[in-house]
């Protein structure tokens, strides 16, 4: 779609000159003051995003990238340049290790069962129910909700005495099993993620119901005549035609599962102790509680790394299966 | 669609229940929000056992909420206004004009999608502190702007990018024939053209900043420019925090949400599916 230079050269330019004071007076009519025109413009046009974008986004992320390699505590004017000391530290460090372990199942878990979840939804509303507008509107309400509120609300469901899941638990006689779920170190961060399931899982159904609407429906009926059971419809039929977007869904959430912060930070803060530290969480105390500027810096990289490499391999992986 | 996978109940309890756990969260928040104080040390979560919708009031004027609440409008309402504008010039420059480092301003703009906000965080924080800008409104903004935490300009040069490509050159053409110059083209053919664009990006702002929890908390620490998010959690997590107007706050922080998404859903699908089909 380049539309570049298909402008007739030949244009007689009557309007505003943007910059009247500049020079080129008297050779509006000549195609390379058009361009220079145009470049002049383009100047003007992108300088205030550019500003902003460069001053905080490309800049903090040089700067990280530079105070990783540094021991800097975020008040003395020094900044001692210490290679990749941080980045070896961060192997011996034991909470680094519990929050990547934290991370690395927040990741599969929180990854797959959405997808799954919302594999089975997309295709349940698109093979035709009543109400499926509402089905729909309803499934995608949380992921536009505030995650404070949604780790809020699912405090009280896992209220260790009022919430509805220990007195469900309690009502079928199952008062053995109820416990403070945010509380404990078994089941705090699989309390949270539950949550966070729970806020996202609407993503993907409305991306893969997208993506159904340009499944070939005469390919689905020939195999249902051919005697192909709802299972092998679904995946020798339906799931490659949407494979691609299933694909792009799974990285989206894989990528974002290594930045997870909010709901973790307001459901139980990485506690307790560290059992559902992760990396986002750990790294902000770092940089902020212990003011390891430098040492935060490298954590961050780290996150950067791996949601990175997630991205490319599970891309990676799949165009190879092809 | 008489396509036929499941059985009809079984298809019916599966979105059923689905649709249940979803409902139930939220009608939990609208129940606890209109508890009785009294009810509320008694039994805080039983569905709808009290009506007490002074809760709102209290939470506006003595929890602090309206503070939080105009302060999320303003943080909101600026960062959305700046991201639109700088935006559609960006992303009209870069679709529409030729010049030289065409590519290379646009591949920069895209690379800011897969920086994640934990890559920025540190050094901002720093960098807004030697602005003087920590605490105040602008410690937002200007972030949220740059897309630190997805979004922002980046996402918006890409929508807008896109969308001036597919308009028309003939438009153009008509234009400068009738004695347009390209400034003029831009503002008087092309920008009413783009609203269907900038509506898609700017509810994607919209959700994006009116959520975003991370940037005041680590920006505005301590200062009155509390938003919502910020606001919410501290109230929460506050050691006299009555549930009750924790959770009328957190229906004031939501409402707006809902009925924006009810009213502009499909700029919202629209967005999201553009930036992901892509």
């Amino acid at each position: 779609m380049q539309r570049d230079g298909t402008q007739s050269s030949t244009t007689i330019d009557l309007d505003l000159d943007p910059q009247p004071n500049g020079g080129q007076k008297g050779g509006r009519r000549r195609g390379t003051t058009h361009k220079s025109q145009q470049t002049r413009l383009a100047i003007l046009f992108l300088i205030p995003a550019l500003a902003v974008y460069l001053a905080f986004m490309v800049y903090p992320f040089f700067s990280t990238v530079y105070l990783s390699l540094t021991n800097w505590n975020g008040v003395a004017e020094a900044k001692d340049f210490v290679g990749f000391s941080n980045y070896g530290k961060m192997f011996g460090d034991g909470d680094v290790l519990k929050a990547f372990a934290n991370n690395v199942i927040w990741v599969v878990l929180g990854t797959v069962v959405p997808v799954v979840i919302g594999l089975v939804l997309s295709i349940l509303i698109w093979s035709g129910v009543r109400g499926s507008l509402f089905f729909r509107t309803i499934f995608f309400l949380p992921f536009v909700l505030p995650l404070v509120v949604v780790g809020l609300v699912w405090q009280w469901i896992y209220h260790p005495l009022y919430g509805v899941v220990n007195k469900a638990l309690d009502g079928v006689g199952l008062d053995g099993v109820s416990r403070a779920w945010l509380g404990e170190p078994g089941t705090a961060l699989y309390a949270v993620l539950i949550a966070a399931i729970w806020a996202t899982f609407g993503f993907v159904v409305m991306i893969l119901l997208a993506a159904l609407q340009n499944v070939d429906m005469s390919t689905v009926e020939a195999a249902t005549i051919d005697g192909a059971n709802w299972f092998q419809r679904t995946w020798h039929i339906i799931l490659p035609q949407i494979a691609p977007v299933l694909t792009m869904v799974t990285s989206i959430t894989l990528v974002g599962g290594f930045s997870v912060f909010d709901i973790i930070f307001v459901m139980t803060s990485g506690g307790p102790g560290t059992s559902s530290e992760v990396l986002a969480t750990y790294t902000y105390r770092a940089a902020f509680n212990q003011n390891l500027a430098g040492y935060g810096s490298a954590l961050a990289m780290l996150i950067t790394l791996l949601s990175f490499v997630a991205a490319v391999s599970f891309v990676f992986l799949r165009e190879r299966q092809r | 669609m008489a396509y036929r996978l499941f059985g009809t109940f079984t298809k019916y309890l599966v979105l059923g229940v689905f649709a249940l756990l979803v409902l139930y969260p939220l009608l939990l928040i609208v129940s606890t929000s209109l508890k009785d104080p009294l009810d509320v040390t008694a039994d805080p979560f039983t569905l709808f056992s009290s009506f007490n919708p002074i809760n709102f009031l209290d939470a506006w004027t003595l929890g602090g909420f309206a503070g939080f609440f105009w302060n999320t409008v303003i943080i909101t309402g600026l960062t959305l206004a700046g991201v639109v504008a700088f935006s559609v010039l960006a992303g009209y420059a870069l679709a529409r004009f030729s010049f030289p480092g065409k590519n290379v301003v646009f591949l920069a703009f895209i690379l800011g999608l897969m920086i994640p906000f934990f890559s920025v965080m540190i050094p901002l924080f720093y960098e807004l502190k030697a602005l003087n800008l920590l605490g105040t409104k602008a410690a937002v903004i200007l972030p949220a702007m740059a897309g630190v935490t997805g979004f922002g300009i980046p996402l918006g040069v890409f929508l807008m990018r896109s969308f001036f490509l597919d308009l028309p050159e003939d438009l153009a053409d008509a234009a400068r024939v009738d004695g347009c110059g390209e400034l003029g083209v831009f503002w008087r053919v092309m920008l009413p053209l783009s609203a269907p664009g900038v509506a898609v990006l700017a509810v994607l702002t919209f959700f994006q900043t009116w959520n975003v929890f991370i940037l005041p908390l680590l920006y505005m620490p301590g200062s009155e420019n509390q938003t919502l998010a910020t606001g919410l959690y501290l109230f929460a997590s506050g050691r006299t925090a009555e549930t009750e107007l924790a959770a009328a706050g957190s229906l004031i922080m939501v409402l707006p949400v809902v009925i924006f998404f009810l009213i502009f859903q499909r700029q919202f699908v629209k967005g999201l599916t553009a930036g992901a089909f892509k």
